[in-house]
């Protein structure tokens, strides 16, 4: 069975890359963002208006509640339940990959 | 033989109700047993299945649960959302959260990421050393990437490619540009040729935008720069599913998107 891919939209920023949510989840806090998995760009919700900044000499993302890389393992793609609890359902797109 | 004991019980409990309240607790019993299974994928429950609830059968737990989504489906406490941060209140600690400590260890673990993508079965940063050709004469990784320590590579251009990205490695990420992915949404890149020319070709192409050749072009966004250049020949094709409707056109320009000197992605585009 194949899991959904769950993305706001095609990257604004590098063209190929899908922005999807991102969890990350560090002393029982959640923080939910929109990560492109192509370039890494950043944004703090789906209305994609606020970007999340990052200095040139940061080579992974990072989390801006906790600091942590956002590759790391505390962190993951959202889930449907994620999406729901972050208030972002109506406004992600589903896709069978 | 206890579920046996526990059916005939429920037959004799529906006889003594009337018959339109047996309707109604039938079809609510029938809804049940289609919606579990779904209500548990889409929202990552545990719902029991009728089976187990007659003891024909165990619940079903997930061998392996992951941290997050139970802290999200099964905490009982109250949980605070504000902008895009939940925060619980409960006692109960990600194991997640107990386990990554610092940023270096995140970097250096070699377990994947927990997502929906499709998974590499390659183990994280170990791609570059473990699969890629050397040339024997100056170990040089796929030929032309000098070995710089610490699983980090340098091209001749002296753009860097070293761990990080989802799949452990960014060798391994812009591997995944010389393949199509036709089911992905979107357009995907693909670079026609194997590594080492797509190599050579993302170092061409950073070498074109840096001096300002004809159809090349350098942005900077938020710490990190987008390289541009456009090839004689196609390089590519697009690839994805707006490259499968678009019947996959020929692709000449190349992008690269570095920080610092670190590669974080390069792919064909149009
Ligand atoms: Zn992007
Ligand atoms: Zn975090």
């Amino acid at each position: 069975m194949t899991s959904p891919l769950i993305y706001v939209e095609s990257c604004p920023i590098c063209g190929d890359g899908l922005c999807r949510i991102r969890i990350c989840v560090t002393n029982q806090r959640l923080t939910g963002l929109v990560l492109c998995d192509e370039c890494e760009a950043m944004w703090t919700d789906p209305s994609m208006q606020e970007r999340i900044e990052s200095s040139s000499s940061e080579t992974e993302p990072s989390c801006p509640t906790c600091n942590q890389s956002l590759w790391g393992e505390q962190s993951h793609w959202a889930s449907i339940g994620e999406v729901c609890l972050l208030g972002w359902f109506d406004r992600v797109r589903i896709a069978k990959v | 033989m206890v579920s046996r004991k526990r059916t005939d019980s429920a037959i004799n409990t529906l006889r003594m109700i009337p018959t339109k309240w047996a309707i109604v607790l039938v079809v609510l019993l029938i809804g049940y047993v289609l919606l579990q299974p779904r209500i548990n994928q889409w929202l990552g429950w545990n719902l029991p299945s009728v089976a187990s609830l007659v003891g024909d059968e165990k619940p079903t737990t997930k061998k392996e649960p992951k941290p997050t989504k139970e802290v999200v489906s099964k905490e009982k406490t109250s949980e605070k959302v504000s902008g895009n941060v939940a925060e619980k209140t409960s006692e109960k600690k990600s194991e997640v959260a107990q386990a990554t400590t610092t940023k270096t260890a995140n970097r250096t673990s070699d377990s994947g990421p927990k997502d929906s993508a499709p998974k590499n079965s390659a183990p994280k940063n170990s791609a570059p050393k473990d699969s890629a050709p050397k040339d024997s004469a100056d170990d040089r990784i796929h030929g032309i990437l000098k070995d710089l320590g610490r699983n980090r590579f340098e091209s001749p251009e002296g753009l860097v490619y070293g761990p990080g990205s989802e799949e452990g490695h960014r060798l391994k990420h812009i591997e995944r540009h010389l393949e199509d992915q036709p089911s992905r949404p979107g357009p995907h890149g693909v670079f026609d040729g194997d590594m080492k020319e797509f190599l050579v070709a993302i170092d061409r192409a950073f070498a074109m935008a840096n001096k300002g050749a004809k159809g090349s072009s350098k942005k900077e966004d938020e710490g990190a720069v987008v390289y541009e250049a456009t090839f004689e020949k196609p390089i590519g094709f697009l690839g994805g599913s707006d490259g499968k409707r678009r019947k996959n056109p020929a692709l000449k320009k190349m992008r690269v998107v570095v920080r610092g000197k670190s590669v974080i992605t390069a792919f064909p585009v149009q």
